[in-house]
C-alpha cells in the first residue's frame, strides 16, 4: 500500500487546496500519472502517482484544504511481489534486456563493456593519471619507454604536439581506384585547406538545422544601460579585492540572475513545446545554458537551478563550467537539462545578432558589446555604458508583445540591480 | 502543467550499502557531495554478512585447525583438539557485528544520510524509497546502483538448510557430515577444502575440466585436493537434487553417459549469479545491460545514462568486493568532477584454500591465445626454505612473461602467504615491470617470497634451488 501525501515543495508551503481529482477509487494508475491538482498560494501543481496500481481510498474531497503531510489517497501498488517462491527458478534472462525508454540524459559517448575494461594499458598508474587529467586518451599514445611502456614524457609530448598518433592503421597499399578523382582531390587540397567536418562541428550543424527547421524564429533587439550593474560589480570587488569572500562576481552572473527572475514572471520562455502531446511544458527549474566558444566550436554548459542560487554561486559555477568547456573537460551531465540559453558575445564585440534558439528551448538571449555612449537623461546628455541584447524566441509558443515585456523586465532588473534584492527568497 | 513537484532534492543517491555503495558514499562525502545511502537490510552487504567476512572466517578457522597437526613435530602437543561449529558461528557473527558497527559509525561520522528501504527509479532524475509504511520520492543529480547479485538456484529444487547457495550457507548450525559442492569457482574450492579440513566428507563436482586457473597451478591443486581426500568429479552436470530425511541425493550426468547419484547430508550449489535489479524500476531509465542482465559500465563506472553509475556485482565483470570498492570510489570521484578511472585488467584473484591460490594478469594459456610469444618460469614451494620451516611445502610460483619485451604478463602462486604476496605482483604489473625488475631486487631471507625470485630466475636457467637438468626443462616453453 502506497500512501500519497501532500509534501512541502520546499517553498515554505504549509497547506494546499485540492482543486480536482483526476482519478477515482478503483482506477488503475501508472507511475507519474497525475492524480490530483493542488493549489497553494504560490503554485498550482499536479501530484503524480509514485507507483503503478489501483486507487484504493481517497481520503479528502475536492475543495478541502489539506496540510502538508496529510494522506490524500492510497494506492494498492502492483509492483513485483516482494518474495518470489524459491522453488520457481527465475526465468533465465537469455535475451539482451532492453528497458523501456523514457527521456533521460543519454550518455552519447558511452563506451562501456567488458573488453574495454579488461584491456591492460602499458603505463604506470601515475602516468595514466596525467593523461586522464589532461583529457588525453592514453591508448592513442605510442609508448617509447621500456617494453613499449608509455612514459610521462610521452604523455606531455602528446599534449604539446596534440598529435603524434599511435601507429595509425593506414592501409599499407591503397590503390587509387579512379585515378582522376584522386588527382582532383590532390589539386583541391593544394588550393584549400580541408578541415574535417565531423565530431563537434557536425553536431553543431545538425542542431542548428534542426532548430531552424522546426522553430519559426523571431528576434527583437533592445538596449540596456549597464552602468549601474558595472558600478555595483566594481564596488563589490573593491570591498573584497582578493575575492576572499567571493564578492568578485562577474557582470554576466547578474544577467543570469536577472533572466531567471524575469522568467519567473514570464514562464512561457522557460518552457518546452511538445507538439505530439499538444502541450507546452513550463519548466519549474531554471537551468540556464551558457553558450561558450571553445577551440572545437560552440558548446553549452548549463547552470542548473538558478532559481535556487545566489549570484555568487552562479558566478563561481559559470566560471568553472566555462573554463571546463574551453579545456574540454565538461561531463555529459554538465550540458543537459537547459531550459533557456544566453550567449554572452559582448566581450568579443558585436552590436546585434539573430541567434538560433537552442532547440527544444523556447528562447535565447545574446548580450552584445558594452560601450560608453552619450545618452539623454532628463534634458542632459550624459555618458552611460550601453549594451544591446538580441532576444530570439519561438513564435509558435509566444508572441512579440510578451517577448518585449520579458525583455523590458530583464532591462529593468539590470538597469536597477537593487530591484533584484526584492526577489531574494 | 507541472508534474513531479513533490520530490525532495538530493545530490547523490546510492542504492545498496555493500562495499561498493559504502565506499562510494564515504568518498563522495569526503569530496563534498551530499550523500543519501539506501540499504534494504544491513550496512556491509553480501561481503560483510554473507560473503567475504564469514567465508574467510571459515577458511581461516579450517586452516588453523588443520595446521595443528604440524605443531607436533615442533614439539607442541595439542591434546584432544576439536572443532565446535557453534562457537565458530558465534565467533564470526561477532566479527561481522563489530565490522558492521564500524561501517555505521563511519557513515555517521561522514554525515551521510542513511535510509532503510527499497529504492525504485521513477525516471532518470527521480527515485522512490519504500520503507515499509512510508513512501518518499527523491530527485537526484547523481545515482549509484550498487545492489549486488544473488547466486542462481538449481532448477526444480527448493533451498533448504541442506541444499544451500553461497548466501544461505551461513545458516548452517553444524559442520556437515558429508557435503557435495557443485561448482568450479573460488567459493566452491574454498568451501570444499575448508569443510574437508574441518572434518566433513567432501565431494567436489565441477561441470568442466578444471577451475580456470593457470595449468601449472591447476595441476598442483588437483594433487592437493586428492591428498586432502576431496573427491573430485570432473565434467559432471547437475540434473537434480532430492531431499529425504537427513540425506540429499544429487543426480549428475557426465555428458550423455549414464546418470549417477551422490548422497550427502548437505549440498552447496554454485552456478553463477544474477544481478539484483528486480523492483529497481530499471524499466523507467534507459540502461544498457548485458545478455545476463548485468549493468554495462565504462571505466568511470558510468552507465549508459551518464548521471547514473553502477558498481560491484550488479555491474558487468567479476564478482569481487575489491572490484566493487574500486568502482564505487571511482564513481564518487568522477561525479565530483575528477577524471578518475579504473581497469579490470589487473585485479588480483584470490582463493582462500589451504594453501591459498592467487593470481594477477594472464595465465600462460591466455597469453598465448592473445598472441604473445610467452616464456614462463616456475618454482616449487618444496624448494623454499621458509616453506620447510612452516611445514607447508605445497604449491608453486609461476611467472608468465612476454618473450619479446620481457614485460611480465602474469604471476600465479599457490602456497602459504600467497594472499598477501600477490599485491607485490599487482603493483609490479601496474608499473609494467619486466623480468629484470623482479629479478634484481633483494628478497628477504628466509621467506616465502624467495619462491618468486627463483621462479623469475628459472626462466633463464638461473634458479639456485633447481637442479640443472630440471632447470632447463622448466625454462623452456
Amino acid at each position: 500500500m502506497v500512501e500519497v501525501k501532500l509534501h512541502d515543495i520546499g517553498e515554505g508551503m504549509h497547506e494546499g487546496e485540492v482543486i480536482h481529482f483526476f482519478v477515482k477509487t478503483g482506477d488503475t494508475v501508472k507511475i507519474d500519472q497525475p492524480l490530483v491538482e493542488v493549489q497553494t498560494d504560490k503554485v498550482t501543481a499536479e501530484l503524480p502517482s509514485p507507483a503503478a496500481g489501483t486507487i484504493k481510498d481517497i481520503k479528502v474531497k475536492e475543495g478541502d484544504v489539506v496540510t502538508v503531510g496529510s494522506v490524500i489517497l492510497t494506492i494498492e501498488a502492483v509492483s513485483a511481489p516482494p518474495s518470489k517462491s524459491k522453488s520457481e527458478p527465475e526465468p533465465a534472462q537469455e535475451q539482451p534486456v532492453v528497458d523501456r525508454i523514457i527521456a533521460t540524459p543519454k550518455n552519447t559517448v558511452f563506451t562501456g563493456g567488458i573488453s574495454t575494461l579488461n584491456k591492460r594499458i602499458l603505463a604506470a598508474p601515475f602516468t595514466r593519471k596525467i593523461a586522464r587529467e589532461n583529457g588525453v586518451d592514453i591508448e592513442k599514445i605510442e609508448g617509447t619507454g621500456p617494453g613499449g611502456r608509455v612514459t610521462d614524457q610521452d604523455v606531455y609530448r602528446f599534449i604539446e604536439n596534440g598529435s603524434a598518433p599511435k601507429r595509425e592503421e593506414t592501409p599499407e597499399t591503397v590503390e587509387p581506384q579512379i585515378t582522376t578523382s584522386a588527382a582532383a582531390t590532390a589539386t583541391a587540397s593544394k588550393d584549400a585547406e580541408e578541415i574535417p567536418f565531423k565530431g563537434r562541428r557536425k553536431q553543431i550543424a545538425k542542431k542548428m538545422v534542426q532548430s531552424l527547421a522546426t522553430i519559426p524564429h523571431v528576434t527583437h533587439f533592445e538596449e540596456i544601460d549597464v552602468t549601474a550593474v558595472m558600478d555595483l560589480k566594481k564596488e563589490l570587488k573593491a570591498m573584497d579585492p582578493d575575492n576572499k569572500r567571493g564578492m568578485n562576481v562577474s557582470v554576466a552572473a547578474f544577467f543570469v540572475k536577472a533572466i531567471q527572475i524575469a522568467l519567473k514572471d514570464f514562464p512561457i520562455f522557460n518552457a518546452k513545446l511538445d507538439e505530439e502531446k499538444e502541450v507546452i511544458k513550463l519548466e519549474k527549474n531554471v537551468n540556464i545554458g551558457i553558450a561558450t566558444d571553445s577551440d572545437e566550436g560552440l558548446i553549452v554548459p548549463v547552470i542548473s537551478h538558478v532559481e535556487q542560487r545566489n549570484v555568487r554561486d552562479i558566478a563561481v559555477d559559470m566560471k568553472d563550467k566555462i573554463t571546463r568547456a574551453k579545456t574540454n573537460k565538461l561531463k555529459g551531465s554538465d550540458m543537459t537539462g537547459g531550459t533557456f540559453t544566453i550567449s554572452n558575445v559582448g566581450p568579443l564585440g558585436s552590436i546585434a545578432a539573430t541567434p538560433i534558439i537552442n532547440h527544444p528551448e523556447v528562447a535565447l538571449m545574446a548580450f552584445h558589446k558594452t560601450k560608453k555612449t552619450p545618452v539623454v537623461i532628463g534634458n542632459e546628455i550624459v555618458i552611460r555604458s550601453m549594451m544591446n541584447v538580441s532576444m530570439s524566441f519561438d513564435h509558435r509558443v509566444a508572441d512579440g508583445a510578451t517577448a518585449v515585456m520579458f525583455t523590458n523586465r530583464v532591462k529593468e532588473l539590470i538597469e536597477n540591480p537593487y530591484f533584484m534584492t526584492l526577489e531574494l527568497i | 502543467m507541472v508534474v513531479g513537484d513533490f520530490a525532495t532534492k538530493r545530490q547523490l543517491v546510492i542504492i545498496g550499502g555493500g562495499p561498493g555503495g559504502y565506499h562510494a558514499a564515504i568518498r563522495a562525502a569526503q569530496l563534498g557531495l551530499e550523500v543519501t545511502l539506501i540499504e534494504k537490510e544491513k550496512l556491509g552487504g553480501v561481503c560483510l554478512h554473507k560473503g567475504c567476512i564469514p567465508s574467510k572466517s571459515l577458511t581461516q578457522t579450517a586452516a588453523n585447525f588443520s595446521g595443528l597437526s604440524q605443531f607436533k613435530q615442533m614439539g607442541i602437543t595439542v591434546p584432544d583438539a576439536s572443532f565446535d561449529y557453534e562457537t565458530f558461528s558465534n565467533y564470526y557473527t561477532n566479527v561481522v557485528e563489530g565490522l558492521q558497527k564500524g561501517v555505521e559509525a563511519l557513515i555517521k561520522a561522514n554525515k551521510i544520510e542513511h535510509l532503510t528501504g527499497s529504492a525504485s527509479f521513477m525516471s532518470g532524475e527521480r527515485i522512490g524509497i519504500d520503507s515499509g509504511h512510508h513512501f518518499e520520492m527523491y530527485e537526484f543529480e547523481y545515482a549509484l546502483i550498487a545492489t549486488g547479485s544473488t547466486p542462481k538456484l538449481p532448477d526444480q529444487a527448493s533451498l533448504s538448510n541442506r541444499l544451500m547457495t553461497p548466501h544461505t550457507l551461513w545458516s548452517l548450525k553444524e559442520c556437515p557430515e558429508s557435503l557435495v559442492v557443485y561448482g568450479s569457482d573460488y567459493f566452491a574450492l574454498e568451501a570444499a577444502m575448508a569443510y574437508r579440513q574441518l572434518g566433513s566428507e567432501v565431494t567436489l563436482v565441477i561441470p568442466g575440466e578444471g577451475f580456470g586457473l593457470d595449468a601449472g597451478i591447476e595441476k598442483e591443486l588437483q594433487r592437493v585436493l586428492k591428498k586432502n581426500k576431496v573427491k573430485v568429479f570432473k565434467n559432471h552436470q547437475w540434473i537434480s537434487a532430492e531431499e529425504s530425511g537427513e540425506t540429499v541425493t544429487v543426480t549428475l550426468a557426465k555428458g550423455t553417459e549414464e546418470k549417477i547419484s551422490v548422497d550427502a547430508s548437505h549440498v552447496l550449489f554454485i552456478d553463477g549469479y544474477a544481478p539484483n535489479v528486480d523492483g529497481l524500476g530499471l524499466e523507467a531509465i534507459e540502461l544498457e545491460r548485458d545478455e545476463n542482465g548485468f549493468i554495462m559500465v565504462n571505466e568511470h563506472s558510468q552507465t549508459s545514462t551518464s548521471n547514473i553509475y553502477a558498481a560491484g556485482d550488479c555491474a558487468i565483470g567479476m564478482k569481487l568486493a575489491s572490484k566493487a570498492i574500486k568502482q564505487g570510489k571511482t564513481a564518487a570521484e568522477h561525479m565530483a568532477g575528477q577524471p578518475s578511472a579504473y581497469s579490470l585488467s589487473l585485479i588480483p584473484f584470490v582463493v582462500h584454500t589451504n594453501p591459498p591460490i592467487t593470481a594477477v594478469g594472464l595465465t600462460e594459456e591466455q597469453a598465448i591465445s592473445e598472441g604473445y610469444e610467452v616464456k614462463t618460469g616456475q618454482f616449487s614451494m618444496n624448494g623454499n626454505g621458509f616453506a620447510s620451516i612452516l611445514g607447508q611445502k605445497e604449491g608453486l610460483a609461476k611467472m608468465v612473461v612476454d618473450a619479446k619485451t620481457e614485460v611480465v604478463l602474469g604471476i600465479h602462486m599457490m602456497g602459504a602467504g600467497a594472499v598477501e604476496m600477490i599485491q607485490a605482483g599487482t603493483i609490479a604489473l601496474e608499473m609494467v615491470a619486466r623480468e629484470e625488475d623482479l629479478a634484481y631486487p633483494v628478497y628477504a631471507h628466509p621467506a616465502i617470497n624467495e619462491a618468486w625470485l627463483e621462479a623469475v630466475e628459472s626462466m633463464s636457467g638461473k634458479a639456485i634451488h633447481v637442479p640443472p637438468a630440471r632447470k632447463k626443462e622448466k625454462s623452456s616453453v
